[in-house]
């Protein structure tokens, strides 16, 4: 009986606690947005369901949960707190992005860099409201919207909060269809929605052969803490465009990104254990990272009509929207903005170049803000 | 410490400018630098096509550059038989360089331009017969 009793005193049903139950509420509506609303299944599904499995109470010190060492969870978390699961899903992103509308328009690729003030007017806000420079700046960084950039980053700077900042950018990337269009259509008008863009150049082969290694020396030399993401991008990305590699450039944008991703997203939310997830800090977190991705959102579009004063073929400023790194998702948004405007409007091809730079411009703007708060 | 006191204190407003003045520096001057890259591939590719010069008659690059479009598309049209109905423009433009044929990416160009080749959508295209 004694036995009995003492098994029962260490079962979930005994140890649970409203935090663990808010936390598995949250982690179940993340696997029904997945499933049934199919808002970003690849990320929602295994961050969702490691949030079901973080918050299973357990009894502390059998080395099951992700803050024990030698448990398989914090093993498997490894690869988060170093961003190794980052830069490998870095590898397969470039691997999978077609430069070609970027090079043959490269202008827009400022689009992508006035995306980035997002990052820089968060970071502004969590400093007024207390958190710590390095905080502040992996706080900031959700602006970016780009998921493992935010986790490298905060890994680096603030290990502390990965869980609650990797679930603020995922959710916020999942919600670019809810918060993106009200913030162009507030932004532009309808006869700015309705502009054409020109159709896009061919680009030679020369020229995509060039590009990750031109890309690679000039992001790099300027920000070099972002050598661990920008060199897997452009490694994998020259994979694919050598086309003497394929089955390499394959492998890097199918079962390694795929893995990676798995991984990160099945840990990162099996690190929201209640008890180190469900604090004030947090709060803070996903209301910063929400004006975090609006502001980057209206600095894109702002800075899009701002080029327009300026030249003669204008751009469509809604492609500023896409500035932000959340690929394709945003360039998607973009795209059905502008034919929700006009029918015949086709911005796709010009959003995913605007939404390439803007990977590029986070990436960069993680190793500026590391950088600095390691000076 | 809270609000702007905070920010003073922590470097705020310095890192916020400085940062953001490296990223719009750093994205535009690559922008310049790949906006550059189609006169350096143009150069590569010059070179890449000179040595099969002398195989090819002179006059034949002054035409194409005068963009003498019977002769492309008389050259390009038995290639275009070799690809069926529909195809992708890749596909054209390897048979078209393996075959020797220069400046193909302003052949091509001109096809689409005079509407000999049909876009069909999902990046396939049909010869206009």
């Amino acid at each position: 009986m004694e036995l009995l009793l003492q098994f029962l005193s260490n079962t979930g049903y005994y140890l649970v606690d409203y935090r663990n139950l808010i936390m598995i509420c949250v982690g179940s509506v993340f696997v029904y947005l997945a499933i049934s609303k199919q808002y970003e299944p690849l990320l929602l599904l295994p961050i969702g369901f490691g949030v079901l499995v973080g918050n299973i109470p357990f009894f502390k010190g059998f080395g099951i949960g992700i803050y024990e060492p030698n448990s398989v969870l914090h093993y498997l978390y490894f690869g988060v707190t170093t961003g190794v699961y980052p830069s490998i899903v870095f590898l397969g992103l470039g691997a999978m992005t077609d430069f070609s509308s970027l090079l043959a328009m490269p202008r827009l690729m400022l689009l992508g860099a006035a995306a980035q003030m997002g990052i820089y007017t968060t970071l502004l806000s969590a400093l007024a409201l207390g958190f710590t420079a390095p905080e502040a700046s992996s706080i900031g960084i959700i602006g970016g919207a780009d998921g493992p950039t935010s986790i490298f980053l905060t890994a680096k700077l603030a290990p502390h909060l990965i869980g609650p900042i990797a679930i603020a950018a995922y959710s916020y990337m999942a919600l670019i269809p809810i918060i993106q269009p009200p913030i162009m259509r507030l932004l532009t008008t309808k006869e700015e929605r309705c502009i054409h863009m020109p159709e896009i150049r061919q680009v030679s082969r020369i020229e995509r052969l060039l590009f990750p290694v031109a890309g690679l020396i000039l992001c790099c030399f300027l920000a070099s803490a972002s050598i661990p993401l920008l060199g897997p991008f452009f490694f994998g990305n020259l994979l694919k465009e050598s086309g003497v590699v394929d089955r390499l450039a394959n492998t890097a944008r199918t079962a390694i990104i795929d893995t990676a991703t798995i991984f990160l997203g099945f840990t990162v939310g099996a690190s929201t254990q209640a008890d180190v997830f469900l604090t004030p800090k947090s709060i803070g977190i996903f209301f910063l990272g929400a004006v975090a991705f609006s502001i980057a959102t209206a600095s894109g579009v702002l800075f899009a009509k701002i080029m327009n004063l300026f030249l003669k073929q204008k751009i469509n400023p809604l492609l500023g929207a896409a500035g932000v790194s959340a690929v394709p998702g945003s360039a998607r948004e973009v795209h059905l903005v502008g034919l929700k405007a006009d029918p015949s409007n086709y911005l796709l091809m010009h959003a995913m170049a605007c939404n390439s730079s803007g990977v590029i411009g986070s990436a960069v703007c993680a190793g500026i803000l590391w950088s600095f708060n390691v000076v | 410490m809270y609000g702007i006191a905070a920010i003073t204190a922590k470097n705020g407003w310095a890192m916020a400018l400085a940062g953001a003045l490296i990223v719009m520096t750093g994205l535009s001057v690559l922008a310049l630098v790949i906006s550059q890259l189609h006169k350096l591939a143009q150069l590569i590719e010059n070179r890449r096509t000179a040595p099969a010069q002398p195989d090819t008659p002179p006059p034949a690059e002054k035409t194409i550059l005068s963009f003498n479009i019977e002769e492309i598309k008389t050259r390009y049209g038995l290639m275009a038989q070799q690809l069926g109905d529909s195809f992708e423009l890749t596909r054209l433009y390897h048979l078209a360089r393996d075959s020797g044929f220069p400046h193909v990416h302003l052949s091509i160009r001109s096809l689409r331009e005079t509407g000999q080749l049909v876009p069909l959508g999902d990046g396939m295209f049909s010869w206009q017969k």
